[in-house]
């Protein structure tokens, strides 16, 4: 008896304080100091569940809150204690949830919340694990859902739909992964075949570098007939470092041109076709298809590839091109010259839907993938001349095809960019997610979310800001007194020196006929005498201070005041004929007008035709024909403003606007 | 068990008393069944429970929605989570949906009591309906003058198929299944009427219940009621020692001279009080009545006719299986025991608590041990009949309870309110309780994980 009450003191004691705490959880070791304590007696028990319920009736929200969370976690784990509580399970309930008008949750406001979301969640939960055997649980959640109405989690639909939802992603991935699958069976025959190609330039390219590299020896054979000679093991490694040392070629003027081809084809098999031989691997290797045969034995030719792959990567490394290395760093400037130049055709041909089927179809000759342009690029000119020098491919390639010449020529020219790669592409893009996995950051990530082709053109749609040419504002460089020049930079006149005019390096100006004409218009007037012949050495020459200067200026400015007078006669000319061109204009539009307005147009078109004839009756009949008019509208408006006015003010009002009178009879009416 | 068992084989323990010891048992043990679910099918709450009483096997619900339905306690429809808990579907319902259903709530369902071939509902729309079971068609039709409170059909009656209908009328109604008509109409209360019970030792005798607090006993054979309850006129005791004795002596005589009898109870009862002021009161009331009894027993039209049994509605009646008490729930929170040979309140009291006062309330009773089952607002309290004190609190409902019905063939008690559930309370420890509780779930076991 003495001991049951002792340990009925101590968990009614820890049971306290657990719950005067104003954290929103319970301590952790004061829960386990319970669980302990109530783990090893029924007594324990009850007293603990007879304690709770108390402290479930007080009157405050967070004592409440506390006293809850200790009951779920006793009531997940002891059977007694869940048989004890079950039976006041209304009295819990109403208690935690407060689902009685009579009996609402004690303040505060905040923590009663956080209560009766807690203890509808427990009840959940404890209807789903020991409803089967509780009655009254059923009984209690079927109140608070059906009748009530209250909401719940519905943990077990949320788990059944997310399960619902991983399958359906599965699904979908497999989808795609079968497309994908489709795609590469279908364009597999295509990609074999490049990449061989491929590999075997690279193979020639490398032959005749080697070639080169040793005086026209060609290195295999020598090495072969020297293997028998020199026996010595010692002699031999020498032997063959140095052959390896050969190996490596230097890069020459000469064979520049098959360096290049190298590095390119080198580049291109590292940078695309390595990567999409090995996606392809990867690819089989998940796919589930039925064709497991067809499957097995891509996967086997794409292993076959990638080492033939890897080989002459090897190989390339052994003859001293280090593939990448060379795409790391390699004649950069040198090359991304040239791909420029080859990407402003290319990205200006293929997006502008007017161009002409050719292009279009050189591009897809030139590589059925289109991964990135560059490879297009390459894959052309190996098409066209694996031999010759890159440059000179182009250009030929180029240069025969004047629609193409044309169409670069007026084509925009874009950045470089990841968006050039899928250029054109009908794929779907799988939207990337990192970053938003994070659980219930940002929302549900939805992992199969394909973004449409249409919409990745749309994202991948380029701004182009217009830049404006920086131009160089010249200097005055008019002499100064204190010496040296002037270095205002105005654009058309500097305040202190006048017009700006193109001096030479002491600051005397260099004269030509631009920066004459305005500044000397006025003074020179009027000389003529001076040959046409004297003008044209003078614009070529840079003049000097001769003394014959001054007379060829005037004799210059003389010349094109001639030329200005016969221009104004010329140009007043031309204005009288279109001061008569308007007038017909004006002419013919008014009869329109005139014609269009009256009604009995067809009668008086002549009359009309004649009365326009002459521009004063014309005049007079317009003006004429107005007055009546407004004459006309003026009675009614008048009659009306009269009707208006004369209760109010006998004010005879004059034909004035429409708005005065308003303005005044409004007035009157206030 | 074994032992008790035995005994009975051996004629050591009356086969009777071995049965009552085993009822007694399980009912004290009744608690929340978790192995049975009734499948309400109704919308609103359930006003009337009864099971039927020729085979103890059929339950008719009627409810706020206009239902009526029947379920099978013994046979499950179906079962969950593996046979562990059984699912009762109703039999059959009929509801508005019905193309003779009711259109209000149905306020009381009863069974026919010689067969379970008809049912009778009454509800709030004026109406009570004769039901055949097994077409689940309305048969008969009463129009009645007002709603329908409650409606009672004589458990032993052999020469008539009366059905007694309280209504918002102050007349009591009899309708005849027979003929279709109304063969009475009796008119003494001054409201509506709440509660109808038939006697349970006469086939004639009707007590009432009103929502002008009083209970009127009825002979339908004569015009007019032959008493009506006052709480005030009091025996003490339930029936004292004492009574027995002088009954014993009168017994030839009790049935015609009641009056007398009771004249004697009176005089004894005032004895044991010893008052003077009471002894005077009552013995002159009892003088009082028993001439006017003689003289005016058709009518009652007195001061006495206006006696009230509880402050407030009488919201139910519930008489005894022996006849010899009734039972009244009242508005005033009273459950009170009447002795109806005597027409005495027994000054029991029962620890009630609150009770529901707006609608009728049913009570039920079992016999060994003597337990009244009352509906006290969310639980269902369980009365020793002579003692009244709380033996049993039946907690599961979250609304206030209407009705509450026993079933003595399986010991088994049906609950149900406003919350709409029928809840089923059965004795709990049962023997085969005892022999599966070892393999018990793993899901229900204790899980201490630290």
């Amino acid at each position: 008896m003495e001991g049951r009450d002792d340990g009925g003191g101590k968990v009614i004691g820890l049971i306290e304080k657990a719950t005067k705490s104003s954290a929103q959880e319970v301590d952790p070791r004061l829960l386990k100091a319970i669980k302990l304590t109530l783990r090893y007696s029924d007594s324990e028990v009850r007293l603990g569940a007879k304690t709770l319920m108390e402290l479930m009736k007080h009157n405050h929200s967070q004592v409440r809150l506390l006293t809850l969370l200790i009951i779920d976690e006793l009531f997940m784990r002891s059977k007694l204690f869940r048989t004890l509580i079950v039976d006041k399970f209304d009295q819990l309930l109403s208690l935690s949830v407060g689902f009685r008008s009579s009996l609402p949750l004690p303040a505060p406001p905040a923590v009663a919340t956080t209560l009766r979301t807690k203890a509808i969640e427990f009840l959940e939960k404890w209807n789903l694990s020991f409803g089967l055997h509780y009655k009254e649980i059923r009984l209690g959640f079927d109140y608070l859902k059906n009748t009530l109405k209250l909401k719940f989690p519905d943990l077990q639909a949320t788990a059944a739909r997310r399960q619902r939802e991983r399958l359906e992603r599965e699904e979908r991935t497999k989808e795609i992964l079968r497309s994908k699958f489709e795609s590469l069976r279908d364009g597999f025959g295509v990609l074999k075949g490049e990449i061989e190609e491929t590999i075997k330039e690279i193979k020639e390219g490398l032959e005749i570098v080697q070639w080169r590299g040793d005086d026209g020896v060609p290195l295999a054979i020598l090495d072969e007939e020297d293997y028998e000679e020199i026996r010595c093991s010692h002699l031999r490694q020498i032997r063959m470092d140095s052959l390896k040392q050969s190996d490596k070629v230097e890069e020459t003027s000469e064979n520049r041109v098959v360096f290049d081809v190298l590095r390119e084809q080198g580049k291109l098999l590292m940078k695309k076709h390595l990567v999409s031989v090995q996606e392809g691997i990867s690819l089989l290797i998940r796919v589930d298809v039925s064709d497991n045969r067809t499957r097995d034995s891509m996967l086997k030719e794409l292993i076959d590839i990638r080492n033939s792959i890897l080989a002459t990567e090897k190989k390339c490394e052994q003859a001293g091109f280090i593939i990448s290395r060379m795409i790391d760093t390699g004649e950069k400037e040198e090359d991304e010259d040239d791909i420029w130049e080859e990407d402003d055709g290319k990205v200006g041909t293929d997006p502008v839907k007017k161009v002409a089927p050719l292009p279009r179809v050189q591009n897809g000759e030139g590589s059925s993938l289109q991964s990135s342009s560059e490879a297009k690029r390459s894959t052309l000119e190996s098409s066209s001349n694996k031999a010759s020098s890159t440059k000179t491919a182009r250009r030929s390639g180029e240069s025969g095809d004047p629609l193409r010449d044309k169409l670069i020529s007026e084509a925009p020219v874009m950045n470089w960019g990841a968006q050039l790669s899928n250029w054109d592409s009908t794929t779907e893009v799988r939207a990337n997610h990192r970053g938003l996995e994070v659980e219930s950051h940002w929302g549900r990530v939805d992992q199969d979310a394909v973004i449409p082709a249409d919409k990745i053109a749309e994202l991948n749609l380029q701004a182009t800001v217009y830049r404006e040419e920086r131009t160089e504002i010249p200097p005055c460089h008019a002499p100064l007194k204190k010496g040296g020049l002037c270095h205002r930079r105005d654009l058309r006149a500097c305040p202190f020196h006048g017009p700006i005019v193109p001096r030479d390096d002491e600051g005397n100006p260099i004269i030509n006929e631009s920066s004459l004409e305005e500044s000397q218009n006025q003074t020179s007037s009027s000389t003529t005498g001076i040959s046409q012949e004297d003008d044209a050495p003078m614009d070529e020459t840079t003049s000097d201070s001769d003394p014959n200067q001054l007379a060829r200026q005037i004799a210059k400015q003389a010349l094109k005041n001639i030329r200005e007078k016969d221009r104004e006669e010329l140009r007043k000319i031309a204005k009288r004929a279109k001061h008569a061109k308007v007038k017909e204009h004006n002419f013919s539009v008014l009869r329109d007008a005139a014609l269009a307005s009256t009604s009995k147009s067809a009668v008086i078109d002549e009359e009309f035709d004649r009365v326009f004839a002459e521009r004063k009756n014309k005049k007079q009949t317009f003006s004429l024909a107005r007055r009546k008019k407004t004459t006309a509208k003026d009675r009614i408006s008048e009659r009306l403003s009269s009707n208006r006015a004369k209760g109010t003010k006998p004010k005879q009002l004059p034909q004035g606007n429409d708005d005065e009178k308003y303005r005044e009879t409004s007035a009157n009416h206030k | 068990m074994w032992q008790a068992i035995q005994s009975r084989e051996t004629g050591r323990t009356p086969s009777n008393s071995f049965a009552n010891q085993l009822k007694s048992r399980r009912i004290s043990s009744l608690q929340l069944s978790n192995r049975k679910d009734f499948v309400s099918p109704h919308r609103g709450s359930v006003n009337s429970l009864q099971v039927d009483l020729t085979e103890g096997r059929y339950l008719l619900s009627g409810a706020s929605d206009g239902s009526a339905a029947v379920f099978d306690t013994q046979r499950a429809t179906d079962s969950e989570a593996s046979g562990l808990i059984a699912k009762h579907k109703c039999v059959f319902s009929v509801d508005k949906g019905h193309e003779h259903g009711h259109r209000f709530a149905v306020s009381s369902a009863v069974w026919y009591p010689i067969d379970t071939g008809l049912f009778v509902t009454g509800s709030f729309d004026h109406l009570i309906k004769v039901w055949d079971t097994n077409t689940a068609q309305a048969v008969v039709d009463f129009k009645m003058p007002g709603k329908v409170y409650r409606t009672a059909m004589s458990s032993l009656a052999m020469s008539h198929t009366l059905i007694a209908a309280g209504t918002e009328d102050v007349q009591v109604r009899l309708c005849d299944i027979a003929s279709g008509a109304f063969s009475h109409t009796l008119s003494g209360h001054r409201d509506g009427v709440m509660s109808v019970e038939w006697s349970t030792s006469s086939e004639w005798v009707l007590y009432t219940g009103g929502c002008d607090g009083a209970i009127r006993f009825w002979d339908i054979r004569r015009a007019g009621c032959f008493r009506v309850l006052d709480q005030s006129v009091t025996q003490l005791g339930v029936r004292p020692p004492i009574l027995k004795h002088t009954a014993v002596n009168s017994k030839v005589s009790a049935e015609k001279s009641s009056s007398g009898g009771k004249n004697r109870l009176k005089t004894l009862q005032s004895k044991h009080t010893g008052s003077q002021n009471m002894k005077g009161s009552s013995s002159a009331k009892a003088s009082v009545e028993k001439s006017r009894q003689k003289r005016l027993h058709p009518g009652m039209l007195s001061t006495l006719d206006r006696a009230t049994a509880h402050y407030g509605v009488v919201t139910g009646l519930k008489a005894t299986n022996d006849g010899m008490y009734l039972l009244s729930a009242g508005s005033d929170s009273r459950v009170r025991l009447w002795d109806t040979q005597s027409g005495c309140n027994t000054l029991l009291n029962f620890e009630t608590g609150r009770l529901q006062t707006s609608k009728a309330i049913q009570m039920a009773t079992s016999d060994d041990p003597a337990l009244l089952f009352v509906p006290c607002m969310k639980t269902v309290k369980a009365f020793g009949m002579w003692s009244g004190r709380t033996t049993l609190m039946f907690r599961g409902h979250y609304e206030s309870l209407n009705t509450c019905c026993f079933n003595s063939t399986d010991q088994e008690l049906y609950t149900s309110g406003a919350d709409r559930q029928i809840l089923v309370w059965s004795p709990g420890g049962s023997v085969e309780g005892e022999m599966d509780q070892d393999e018990e779930v793993a899901e229900d076991k204790d899980n201490w994980s630290d």
